[in-house]
């Protein structure tokens, strides 16, 4: 039985940062993909309160950037131009949570682009991309969780509930999955599909991918909750007023392995998470335009850009927050509930 | 040594199983090695069927399959498309620097996490310890693509280490002496990162087997008689905490074998991880294979070695294998 | 052993039970293989039969087996006139109404998850009869016959004290208006004050409703309150059968005499005998 404590905070907070990423077109200025091919690899922007004639301003800004004299790839701050940052200005229209159109962004400016954290190769704004990039990788991986969990139950269920060959087969299948070293198997799967396929293919094909690779774990879980739970006196009182197999499961089995469950998905999401990011940046995964948090870090293969662009490696510490959210969830959950011998995040290889 | 026998035979199995699952992805992937060929207008269509009967790609799964596994028993691993060259002499070259890098990290690792674990147990609770936890957490925390970029950012602003590959050019013009710092320079950002991501498990296993055993029934009754404070800690609690950690290296040593994968293509490390990569970019089909086989047989032999290294420490799994 | 009156026919007799188990823990790992080694023993309708016996002798798997819960190796059971140990998987589906088992340990035998409600409703929402008012109606109805309080209807079951719930269990069991009511160790788990309300709520039911009881106990004071005959089980086979008092005031066989005189006095049962 899970005591409501301590995991509840560590939800809300994870439910805060997913909220910020699936409502990107707000916290965002621009337009994910908008291109800017005049303003390349462009550091982050300071904002000031003061400007270079010492007076300060109520309002932040920022100074537009101009191609420094003789140069073709260093930029500097037009000190003659101060643009203002205004908030909940209207710009790009969006989607909000794919529904709601609307055009309010927390911030922006009319007569500059405004780079937070940065332009990538052709100009287009990496603080966008990073939060849009969120809702791909997130997706990903809480999809691929949850058809992970899905199948893992249903043949651990099955398993542990029907016993004899069903079960003999099913885990010794099991054994072998779990045996894979999961992120290899991952690639040659992925490998041995399509390469070239349309974004939003290529997203289901990674989720089914990674949903199909790391099903044996969950599965040997559930199966051991079901096999307890399955001799239980009020499983065999429901049987003696003629509940049908079925019935059992739904009512009383199945709702047994909850807690199981969800410290599994709270241990999965962010490894699935990160499969879809390395599998982006080695070019296995989400295409462009698509922009995922593993595709903004491709960029970093090219020597150049480690030397200069520094900024570009922000996507990678975006990921961060979220493992700490899971990884706390999960601790808790455990702690809270007791649910299976997990011991450690990285028990799949 | 019957134990051992079944153990060598349920790995076998497992390794057959995973060859025929890589060789049925195979089958069911569309498109093979020669498509580029295909579109190629300057090769002809009678040369790239041609390739293709050369290599067999025109028989059914089944006889590739088996054909594959005579090979194998000769030694040989198929052919690469890409290299044009047999699977077996890549493989092996690639993969023993990937076991040089585990190894190498490995040791690191465990020391460290010896050390630390140890000296974080025997301060259970206060702020050395929780300090070491709170470290511990945050590298846990953190992702090893992550890491791995991290470092390597650092690298190329400092420039204190190179940035890719194990030798430098000119290698075999150095003294021995200078191949060995070239070479640890070359390792030292791979396996600093392999180290750091696998770090915070081990400290967290080794600090609380210690602080298990420390807090022994058995050695409550030891320090009462006396024992002075370090022996009861090496001799006695040592040896109990020995069991579970044992296992435990055989098993990091397996996951990080294979878990090496990012950090080589991110540090382009020539092991196993960037020639899979490759091969799979390319659909080189037997490398490709022959590549997930081998990290196969890495995390499998980690777990046998597990296995052995516990039977040779732990007198009552001897005996009760014996009793079998 | 077989006793039965000329005059009632028998609402449950039982012929030569016999129940081999191959080496499973199927029942639970703390019990033997237990065998049932050809039981014979009937039941008058509206009255209550009590077997006696220690632990492993027998007893539940004897119950399990009139409930249909087990399949017995061979013999016969014969319910209300039909042979049900020829039943098939349908027609045990619909007897499963007229014989029912209350289990000893209520915290293990009600989904603690459940509200009171939902347990005593769902042998009714199984069963697939009545629609949802009218089960909660009659759920209601059920909880007040075992004298539960009304306020309580919606509480979960981990929220009820040892002897509610097992007065819950009973309101269940009651639920598909049962002619056999199978009693396993049903008071055993209870405390002591508490055990003699459950056993006097059992008493008024049966005259309620005209339940038959079989009283599966180990606590021989128990059986001489609740019952009109006694059975007393050992190792798989009955080795004493007659009227409670009989049984209690002149035990013939070896192992009743040790029984009876290893039982603790129920308080206020000063009626029972003085046995040496």
């Amino acid at each position: 039985m899970i005591q409501r404590r301590g995991w509840k905070r560590w939800l809300i907070a994870l439910a805060v940062l997913h909220g910020i990423v699936a409502s990107a077109g707000f916290f965002t200025p621009y337009d994910p993909t908008e291109q800017d091919r005049e303003r390349p690899y462009l550091p982050p922007m300071k904002i000031h309160l003061v400007d270079a004639q010492g007076h300060f301003h109520l309002r932040p800004f920022f100074y537009a950037e101009h191609l420094r004299a003789g140069s073709f790839d260093q930029f500097e701050e037009s000190t003659d131009q101060p643009v203002p940052l205004r908030f909940f200005v209207s710009g790009v229209r969006y989607r909000l949570f794919g529904l709601l159109p609307s055009g309010i962004h927390l911030f922006g400016a009319q007569a500059s682009r405004f780079y937070l954290l940065g332009s990538d190769a052709y100009g287009r704004d990496q603080f966008s991309r990073i939060l849009y990039g969120g809702q791909i990788s997130l997706l990903a991986g809480l999809f691929g969780a949850g058809l992970t969990l899905f199948f893992g139950t249903l043949i651990g269920a099955t398993a542990g509930y029907y016993g004899g060959w069903r079960d003999g087969l099913l885990m010794r299948v099991a054994e072998l999955f779990v045996a894979l070293p999961w992120l290899y198997l991952l690639f040659a799967l992925r490998a041995f599909l399509p390469l070239a396929v349309s974004p939003v293919q290529a997203f289901f094909l990674i989720i089914s991918v990674i949903g199909a690779v790391g099903w044996a774990r969950p599965a040997r879980l559930v199966r051991g909750v079901v096999l307890s739970a399955k001799e239980r006196d009020f499983v065999r009182a429901a049987r003696g007023f003629g509940a049908t197999d079925w019935y059992l499961l739904r009512r009383h089995i199945l709702p047994e392995t909850s807690s199981v469950v969800l410290t599994q998905a709270a241990i999965l999401v962010p490894q699935f998470v990160l499969a879809e990011m390395t599998l982006s940046f080695l070019g296995l995964g989400v295409p462009e335009p698509l922009p995922s948090w593993g595709s903004l870090l491709a960029s970093l293969q090219q020597y150049s850009v480690l030397v200069s662009s520094w900024w570009m490696y922000a996507p990678a510490l975006a990921i961060v927050p979220f493992f700490l959210g899971y990884l706390g969830l999960a601790s808790a959950l455990q702690q809270d509930t007791g649910a299976g011998k997990i011991v450690n995040m990285t028990d799949e290889t | 040594m019957r134990y051992f026998l079944r153990r060598l035979l349920q790995a076998a199995f497992l390794l057959i199983g995973v060859s025929i699952l890589t060789f049925l992805f195979s089958a069911l992937a569309p498109g093979n090695y020669f498509d580029e060929m295909r579109l190629n207008p300057q090769i002809s269509p009678e040369t790239v069927a041609a390739l293709r009967v050369q290599y067999q790609l025109d028989r059914p799964v089944p006889v590739r399959y088996l054909r594959w596994v005579n090979s194998l028993l000769h030694g040989e691993m198929g052919y690469s498309f890409a290299y044009n060259s047999p699977v077996a002499p890549l493989l092996w070259v690639r993969a023993r620097n990937t076991l040089l890098l585990a190894l190498v990290a490995s040791l690191i690792a465990w020391t460290l996490a010896l050390t630390l674990g140890i000296w974080s147990a025997t301060r259970l609770g206060r702020l050395p310890d929780r300090a070491l936890s709170g470290i511990t957490a945050a590298l846990l925390v953190i992702p090893d693509l992550v890491l791995a970029l991290g470092l390597l950012i650092i690298a190329v602003r400092t420039g204190w280490f190179p940035t890719g590959g194990m030798i430098s050019v000119g290698f075999d013009s150095l003294s021995p002496l200078e191949k060995l710092r070239d070479l640890a320079l070359h390792m030292a950002l791979p396996v600093t990162a392999l180290a750091l991501s696998a770090l915070p498990t081990l400290v967290r296993h080794v600090r609380a087997a210690i602080a298990d055993a420390l807090s022994a029934p058995f050695l409550r009754v030891a320090a009462s008689h006396g024992i002075p404070r370090r022996t009861l800690l090496y001799r006695y609690a040592l040896r109990a905490a020995a069991n579970p950690l044992i296992s435990l290296f055989g098993l990091s040593l397996g996951a990080l074998l294979s878990g090496s994968l990012v950090i080589e293509v991110v540090m382009s490390w020539p092991g196993l991880g960037p020639l899979l990569l490759e091969a799979i970019l390319a659909r080189d089909l037997y490398v490709v294979i022959g590549g997930v086989l081998c990290s196969t047989v890495f995390l499998v032999a980690g777990n046998f070695l597990a296995d052995v290294l516990l039977y040779l420490a732990d007198p009552r799994i001897r005996t009760q294998v014996a009793a079998r | 052993m077989a006793l039965s009156y000329e005059n009632t026919e028998p609402l449950l007799i039982v012929e030569n039970l016999k129940k081999f188990y191959a080496r499973r823990g199927v029942l639970g790992t703390k019990k033997e293989v237990i065998a049932l080694q050809g039981v014979s023993f009937s039941i008058r309708p509206q009255s209550t039969l009590a077997l006696v016996g220690e632990s492993g002798s027998g007893k539940s798997t004897l119950a399990f087996c009139l409930a249909c819960m087990e399949r017995p190796t061979s013999g016969r059971i014969i319910f209300q006139g039909d042979a049900i140990t020829l039943f098939d998987e349908k027609q045990q589906r619909a007897l499963r109404p007229r014989i029912q088992l209350v289990f000893q340990d209520p915290a293990r035998s009600l989904n603690p998850r459940f509200s009171a409600l939902e347990l005593v409703s769902e042998p009714l929402l199984v069963q697939g009869r009545l629609n949802k008012r009218e089960r909660e109606d009659r759920a209601r109805a059920l909880l007040a016959q075992v004298g539960l309080p009304e306020e309580k209807a919606l509480r979960r079951a981990d929220e009820f004290s040892g002897g509610q719930k097992q007065r819950l269990a009973i309101a269940r069991a009651l639920a598909l208006e049962p002619k056999l009511l199978i009693l396993d160790e049903a008071l055993s788990a209870l405390d002591c004050s508490v055990q003699a309300q459950i056993a006097n709520l059992l008493l008024e039911l049966q005259s309620l409703l005209g339940l038959t009881y079989l009283f599966i106990t180990h606590d021989f004071a128990m059986a001489g309150h609740l019952a009109d005959e006694i059975a007393v089980m050992e190792r798989g086979k009955i080795v004493e059968l007659g009227a409670a008092d009989g049984v209690l005031r002149e035990p013939q066989h070896e192992t009743t005499r040790r029984l009876i005189a290893a039982t603790p006095r129920l308080r206020g049962a000063a009626h029972l005998p003085q046995v040496v």
